[in-house]
């Protein structure tokens, strides 16, 4: 189902990204810290036809730990171009942060909207009432 | 990094500023404590300290309260000759506390605090949607 792991892919993208914002809004205060984003998600960027298999490690002991989804995950974080950058070397800024904060979660809202949409045409399909 | 990784992430935000806001009520209490006898160092200044690093657990950068540092700016003095902490020359020393400068800090350790406050409100909308895909 090429529309699900499509949605999936960018519901993903979108929990990656709000970790990154989460961490930027923490450290807002801390000094040196400039703060990361993800590269906007594009469709046509992401080759394998939205193969979501990843590779970790088995786990025989439970002192093991993945550190595979670490760092923003497969989408590679990278430092934003700050507007401005505090005299103590802080480049985050709050209201920026907010608006982002705001625009991932009504992309999310929009994805799995089209999600649940998408299983109703299943089950319509399949001749049961939505 | 999954949703539960931004919410324990905001967390450690709202810890750190808790912790400056305690910092700075010290402060703001403190203004006034001269010391008790002529010569003793009346109360010195406190500043929180931020730093970020990396939690393999929680799988991303959070931030913690570093060391509180003193402030080793000069201490006001003002003429009391009748206090009794009062030097030969009947002045009294007394912190190095601008409750100017700790009521902005307030506000802005305030700012930060609804910052992190509304990530962990819209990351439980972001956990509701998903969950609203398996009741559809």
């Amino acid at each position: 189902m090429p529309v699900f792991s499509a949605l999936t892919d960018k519901m993903r993208w979108h929990q990656a990204r709000q970790g990154l914002l989460a961490e930027n809004v923490a450290n807002a205060e801390t000094p040196g810290y400039r703060g990361r984003d993800l590269a906007q998600y594009d469709l046509a960027d992401r080759p394998g036809g939205f193969s979501s298999a990843s590779i970790t490690t088995l786990a025989t002991q439970p002192m093991h730990f993945s550190v595979s989804s670490s760092e923003g995950g497969a989408f590679g974080a990278q430092r934003m171009a700050n507007f401005e950058i505090t005299p103590e070397g802080n480049g985050v800024s709050l209201e920026d942060e907010m608006m982002k904060v705001t625009t991932n979660m009504m992309d999310y809202q929009a994805a799995t909207t089209v999600y649940q949409k998408s299983i109703k045409i299943l089950k319509t399909a399949l001749g049961r009432s939505a | 990094m999954d949703f539960n990784s931004s919410l324990r992430i905001a967390a450690t935000g709202l810890h750190a500023q808790t912790a400056r806001m305690r910092v700075i009520a010290e402060n703001i209490a403190n203004a006034d404590s001269a010391g008790k006898a002529p010569g003793e160092e009346p109360y010195r200044r406190r500043i929180p300290t931020f730093q970020t690093h990396y939690d393999a657990e929680v799988g991303g950068k959070v931030v913690e309260v570093g060391r509180l540092a003193y402030d080793m700016s000069d201490f006001t003095s003002r003429y009391e000759p009748g206090h009794p902490a009062a030097d030969a020359s009947g002045y009294v020393q007394y912190p190095n506390v601008n409750t100017l400068i700790e009521t902005m800090d307030m506000r802005e350790a305030q700012r930060t605090y609804e910052a992190n406050l509304n990530v962990v409100t819209v990351t439980r909308q972001m956990l509701g949607r998903t969950i609203d895909i398996l009741r559809g």
